[in-house]
């Protein structure tokens, strides 16, 4: 750690590895639902679990990448953070307003959180993703806003890194689109149109920048390989995103009352989608390749390389899988859906946050630069046993969705949904199982910061 | 093969490119509001039955109804798609008014359920009006069949 | 940058690499809506023959030959360069410039004739790949200009010269590229049958 500063993003990436453990916590709940249909009915309905599992997602990947600006800013700019008190009274403010939103969603039936919550004022709740109280957008804006500020006045005042100008972007962009959240027309399909353009333009738009400035980050310091190479290539993997994520939005709107030319454009573009992704799994590589010394923090490095390339899996292959107008006909809004999203999220962004925190942690807590062999070992079998769960909850839903596509929607004599689901409820039962494994890996990865506390520190000899 | 690869130019191609076409996506959505009336049925918004329609949706928002089912594929993939449920019940809001009242409270056991959620007639009326004004949407013909 | 350092490097593919990988891109987005056009046209020859008789072709005409101008003229803006001529390297730029403005004026026109018409993207799949294509390419030209504005910008000011012209050429190729995709997008949409 050069800056002291850099101090305030370790709350954040505790609190994020808290929420993580708490999404899937409701997603073995959830995974459960599916086949045991009582379960916790009608305590925890499977909305609420659902809201918890995907909201905690989102609020602890903001979170982690909240932290890893915090960290990795000061650094990139050569200068102390703007104001680490702000950044520590937003952390604060940003924790309780998901807990309390968390603990509306169990709490109190969702409609009631809306009455108290006023959503008739400005009604923005309900949608997809977007579940949270008008107030608790609101806060998110402000809190969004205050870190925006915070790391722009880093930036401005420091070093000017194209890490940092990426990651700025980036932080914008997910601000700016964010705004699209208080739009909530009754007309369904411009509700539905504009509510793609927070959604799809941050997870296969903004966020991609992030990501890329992230693994960056972490490329330059733990390969020593010159900068002006990776600041290059990362700006022409983030060209090739957005040139074929923004047109690729079209790919949302095939079914939803829109114009049908979007069938082609948004074909055509988003079949490029996996492009980026494939350059920056090649790109990982050849830079660890080329690295000219080792560092001795390994499963920063693993976690590194197991983004680029669970990314170009979960969101560049198994998107392309599903992203042709004539395929998604069929599959639009099935098991394929699901499995495209465990896969994209974890391999893109869970992974990218594991990386920075993986690599920063060591330093946030007084290590010269890695934990000790044990500690290593531990996260390295948790990176494993997450990864590969993930693979198989991943192929499970797939396998799901293959055969409820063909029963539902294709066959002689389609069957109804609730038949359908009978029939594959051994693909859901599969994909629990790999779901409690994910959460073994998950207690091995959290263990890690536990073990081997007192050992000394893993030296490239290893 | 050292032909000169610079980073300068790789930051020109990164702004020009998000510019162009961000512009090409801003053009594309300008044409699709100027199609959007004849396909989105917004006639049924301005009607007489407009403000029922609204209210349907608002509580189809505020009960989380998205957090179970697909609306136009979009939502959870726990219960059915029901952007065409209008249809599949024989183009009857009696029929979806019917469904969602008789839910029991407590569940049914061993199997998946809809909350009973104690609406009024007035509040069965709106939503199930709401979900028929979804069913007339035209959606390119999705789902593939009745089943959604 | 040195100064001698494009005479020590091969000189092939001209411009900077970054712009190569951009123009790859670029021309297999453009490679897979032609190829989405004959796909579909085969499924619908009549209605595609009958509706492409309404296409203005010696608008298209001019305008290829506008684009091959243009194209001709960059090439002798960087022969300029390579003799150290900016003043002539600038004039073909700025000639190159208004041929890609009189192919947008004759475009527009084309547009604003089927607009009249009330023709529009959800018209019918002809009108929906010809307006797609011909619109995107359209936007090329713009931004093609838009580059070949810049480097004329730039050479004004005596920012090239014989040893160090990547800039031109990385704008040349780019251009050369629009002028490619309309090469092909002329004979495929306005006059294969």
């Amino acid at each position: 750690m050069q800056y002291q500063s850099q101090a305030v993003a370790k709350p954040y990436f505790i609190a994020a590895i808290a929420l993580f453990v708490a999404q899937v916590l409701f997603g073995l709940i959830m995974g459960l639902q599916y086949v045991v249909g009582d379960f916790l009915f009608p305590e925890i309905p499977f909305n609420v679990a659902r809201m918890v599992h995907t909201n905690a997602l989102i609020v602890w990947l903001l979170m982690a990448f909240m932290g890893a600006s915090y960290y990795l800013v000061p650094e990139e700019a050569e200068t102390e953070l703007y104001s680490p008190a702000l950044a520590t009274l937003m952390f604060w403010v940003f924790l309780v307003a998901a807990a309390l939103t968390v603990a509306g969603y169990l709490l109190l039936s969702y409609s009631t959180l809306a009455e108290i919550t006023m959503n008739k004022l400005l009604p923005t709740m309900g949608r997809e993703f977007l579940e949270q109280p008008t107030i608790t957008k609101i806060g998110i804006v402000i809190v969004a806003l205050a870190f925006l500020f915070n790391v722009g006045m880093t930036i401005l005042r420091g070093r000017k890194t194209v890490i940092n100008l990426v990651l700025l972007l980036g932080l914008t962009g997910l601000a700016v689109f964010f705004l699209f959240a208080f739009y909530n027309p009754v007309n369904l399909v411009l509700d539905k149109y504009f509510w793609w353009w927070v959604v799809h333009l941050w997870v296969e738009g903004v966020w991609e920048l992030i990501l890329g400035a992230i693994l960056a980050f972490v490329l330059v310091k733990t390969t020593g390989v010159d900068r002006e190479v990776i600041e290059k290539w990362l700006y022409v993997i983030i060209a090739m995103t957005l040139i074929t994520g923004i047109v690729g939005t079209g790919h949302h709107y095939y079914w939803i009352g829109t114009p049908e030319y979007w069938q082609w454009w948004g074909s055509i573009f988003s079949a490029m989608e996996p492009i980026p992704f494939f350059m920056m799994t090649v790109f990982a590589f050849n830079v660890v390749n080329k690295r000219r010394r080792d560092h001795p923090n390994k499963p920063a490095m693993l976690w590194a390389l197991g983004t680029a390339v669970m990314a170009f899996l979960g969101a560049g292959v198994w998107g392309f899988l599903h992203t042709l107008s004539p395929v998604n006909y069929y599959t639009h809004g099935s098991q394929i859906t699901a499995a495209h999203g465990h896969m994209a999220f974890y391999g893109a962004y869970v992974m990218i946050n594991i990386t920075i925190i993986s690599y920063a942690m060591p330093l946030l807590r007084g290590r010269n630069a890695a934990n000790s062999a044990k500690s290593q070992i531990w996260e390295m079998w948790s990176f494993w046993l997450m990864t590969i769960s993930m693979v198989f909850i991943t192929l499970f839903l797939t396998g799901a969705g293959i055969l409820q596509a063909y029963l539902q929607r294709m066959g002689e004599n389609p069957q109804p949904f609730m038949v359908v689901q009978e029939h594959i409820s051994l693909f859901y039962w599969l994909r629990e199982i790999a779901g409690v494994i994910f959460l073994i890996g998950l207690v091995v990865y959290i263990a890690s910061f536990f073990v081997g506390q007192n050992d000394p520190e893993a030296t490239t000899a290893n | 093969m050292a032909q000169p690869f610079t980073k300068i130019m790789a930051r020109n191609i990164f702004y020009g490119g998000t510019a162009f076409f961000f512009l090409l996506f801003l053009a594309l959505t300008f044409d699709t509001m100027g199609q959007l009336p004849q396909r989105d049925n917004r006639a049924a918004l301005s009607g007489e039955l407009g403000p029922v329609i609204a209210q349907g949706k608002l509580i189809w928002e505020e009960n989380n109804c998205i957090g179970c089912h697909t609306l136009l594929g979009e939502g959870a993939y726990f219960a059915p798609e029901l952007g065409n449920v209008y249809t599949r019940y024989g183009n009857s809001t009696d029929a979806i008014k019917g469904f969602i009242a008789s839910r029991p409270a407590e569940g049914i056991p061993g199997r998946r359920s809809m909350p009973q959620f104690n609406f009024s007639d007035e509040e069965l009326t709106a939503i199930a009006e709401f979900l028929k004004y979804v069913s007339e949407i035209n959606t390119a013909n999705w789902p593939p069949n009745i089943q959604g | 940058m040195t100064a001698d350092r494009s005479v020590l490097q091969s000189n092939y593919p001209p411009g900077d690499l970054a712009i190569w990988i951009f123009i790859l891109a670029e021309l297999t987005v453009f490679a897979v809506f032609f190829a989405a056009y004959a796909f579909t046209r085969l499924q619908h020859v009549e209605l595609f023959n009958e509706y492409q008789l309404t296409l203005d072709r010696e608008a298209a005409l001019i305008n290829t030959l506008a684009l091959i101008t243009s194209s001709y003229f960059v090439v002798r803006a960087v022969s300029a360069i390579k003799v150290d001529d900016r003043r002539r390297c600038v004039h073909w730029l700025l000639a190159a410039i208004s041929m890609g403005l009189l192919f947008l004026i004759v475009k527009t026109f084309e547009y604003v004739h089927h607009y009249s018409e009330g023709i529009n993207l959800s018209s019918n799949t002809f009108y929906m790949f010809y307006l797609s294509l011909t619109f995107f390419h359209f936007m090329h030209v713009i931004m093609g200009m838009v580059i070949l504005a810049a480097i004329a910008v730039m050479a004004a000011r005596g920012k090239y010269s014989r040893q160090e012209h990547t800039g031109i050429e990385s704008g040349a190729s780019y251009w050369h590229m629009v002028d490619l995709v309309w090469l092909i997008l002329f004979p495929l949409v306005y006059v294969m049958r």
